[in-house]
């Protein structure tokens, strides 16, 4: 890996349609060292950004570059190739694999064609994801959480200088994914993470940056602090529903917190990074 | 002692790269030096236990992975064709029954089932092969530096020849029709090379579903004249021909396997 505040990413003016349907319109992002978060509601179009990124797709227009190679040129796509680490959304797995076998075989896509550096290198990164004991083991028979290790593991594969991680830590138990949490803090040292994401905690620990989508736009791009900010003096509680409200719901306490344009007088609360969030997308 | 054997040249010795004249040289400082001695002890013996480790944790490869292997198929070459979806026992004990009942037919009653089957048993394994939906790793395959063309090739390679020792041994039962029971082969490979051709346009299953029924609309056509017209002398010529050219126009388009595209609507 390659410890560097090189530019990972620079994509400008991304756009890709499925038929009619717009999942991304001009979308401009660029990814340097440390962790970025990209939040947005399903449907937004990180999946799709995501893909783009990683080369399993092909925008429609726009200008990418990774490590500043074209990955819509063949060169360019097998250079960018070689230094990306991909978890896909819905990560699938030859069921008669196990853990180990799985990864090796991800390791040889990848490159690794000598056997005893390969396997190496293979341990190391189930390791790194704490499922060295298991290595052994059928991923059929593996939890959900651990087969989500499997390919955490196979994305560490060559130890890649950008790392795509599409919603990693869907369908975790809370201690999982303060491991995952953990890991991922670790590896956005000295590298480019994306962390597509629903866990709005994931984004405030863990990232240097974020990006908003919704309707296939890039809504917002700042830090954690300022998508926090945007909804400073938007947030209120009250004990009754406020049908005006953007978002309005019970908290455990009883009373309703609000999100929204506030009416005169209102007890104003301290807003989170979510207040900030759900202020910027479409709720409708 | 004034000097003592480097970390390069005493790796060297200790993995046997080290050439002659520097071997005595290390042979005689080390008879002299225990600091020498120790390092060289203690790195050998890590190393060892690292190569041990190493082969310790290897996965002993399954039957489709020894196969391979003992066929001549280089070690990373055949994991990875381990993962063919028509490699797998139940894919390939479905192909055989299905040969073995297509010989039974043909041997009590007419050839047609048979000479019409056997060329879309390739044709079907690669359609299972490779594509997203089908093949699980799919995303992870494509994004990977590894050339997707030629892990396709080498997955529908050896699914060809799969499907031609089975369907061969199948033949070999009906020896009372002579040589022309052996003619599934060329439509088998002009088939599957067309299939391939016209999978970036289409995807594979719907190019094979293509290739499929154009070879059903073939052979059923031309079934009440006194030979099937492909198992005709110029019917195979013919088979050759478009094989050779479908080849060519395949290593033209190569590059179309390789290149990224939306997927299809169900997949996103």
């Amino acid at each position: 890996m390659t410890l560097s505040t090189e530019v990972a990413v620079r994509a400008t003016g991304l756009s890709l349609r499925y038929g009619r349907a717009v999942a991304l319109d001009d979308v401009s992002i660029t990814l340097g060292t440390g962790v970025t978060g990209l939040l947005g509601p399903n449907g937004a179009g990180k999946t799709s950004l995501l893909r783009i990124l990683a080369t399993a797709l092909a925008p429609n227009a726009g200008e990418l570059r990774i490590f500043g190679e074209d990955p819509l040129t063949g060169p360019g796509r097998l250079a960018a190739r070689r230094r990306i680490g991909y978890l896909p959304q819905d990560p699938g797995f030859h069921r008669s694999f196990t853990a180990f076998e799985f990864v090796d075989y991800v390791a040889i896509l990848k490159e690794l064609t000598d056997r005893r550096a390969r396997h190496a290198e293979v341990r190391r990164v189930l390791d790194a994801v704490g499922l060295n004991d298991r290595r052994g083991d059928k991923i059929r028979t593996l939890s959900g959480g651990s087969k989500q290790r499997v390919a955490l593991a196979a994305a560490l594969v060559g130890d890649p200088s950008l790392l795509i991680l599409d919603e990693p830590t869907v369908g975790l138990d809370p201690e999982q994914r303060f491991r995952f949490r953990e890991l991922f803090a670790d590896l956005g040292e000295g590298r480019a993470v994306l962390l597509s994401t629903h866990q709005t905690e994931d984004v405030t620990s863990l990232c240097r940056e974020v990006v908003v989508l919704d309707h296939g736009g890039a809504r917002f791009r700042g830090t954690p602090a300022e998508l926090t900010a945007l909804a400073n003096g938007r947030v209120w509680t009250s004990d009754a529903r406020e049908p005006g409200a953007a978002a309005s719901w019970r908290t455990g306490t009883g009373s309703f917190r609000h999100v929204g344009t506030p009416p005169d007088g209102a007890e104003l609360l301290a807003p989170t990074l979510e207040d900030g969030y759900l202020t910027l997308v479409d709720l409708s | 002692m004034s000097w003592h054997v480097g970390d390069p040249d005493l790796a060297a010795y200790a993995d046997g790269s080290l050439p002659a004249p520097g071997v005595w040289s290390v042979e005689a400082h080390l008879a002299a030096c225990e600091g020498c001695r120790e390092r060289l002890t203690f790195d050998a013996v890590d190393a060892g236990w690292e190569r041990l480790d190493a082969e310790l944790d290897a996965p002993r490869p399954g039957l489709v992975e020894r196969a391979l292997s003992f066929g001549g198929v280089p070690a990373t070459t055949a994991r990875l064709l381990t993962a063919t979806p028509a490699l797998r026992g139940s894919w390939l004990v479905s192909v055989t029954l299905t040969l073995l009942l297509a010989a039974v037919l043909a041997h009590y009653a007419q050839p047609l089932v048979f000479l019409a089957l056997t060329p879309l048993l390739p044709v079907l394994g690669v359609a299972v092969s490779f594509g997203p939906g089908i093949d699980p790793t799919h995303e992870v395959t494509v994004v990977a530096p590894y050339s997707t063309f030629r892990l396709l090739l080498l997955r529908c390679a050896t699914v060809l020849a799969a499907n031609t020792l089975l369907t061969a041994a199948a033949s070999l039962a009906l020896a009372e029709y002579g040589v022309r029971i052996a003619g599934w082969f060329l439509p088998s490979l002009a088939l599957t090379i067309l299939t391939l051709l016209i999978t970036p346009r289409l995807g594979a299953v719907p190019a094979a579903t293509v290739v499929g029924l154009g070879w059903l609309s073939l052979v059923l056509g031309t079934r009440h004249s006194t030979s099937l017209l492909p198992y005709t002398a110029a019917g195979q010529v013919a088979m050759a021909v478009a094989a050779a050219l479908a080849a060519v126009a395949l290593g033209f388009q190569m590059s179309a396997f390789d290149r990224t595209r939306p997927l299809p609507r169900r997949f996103r």
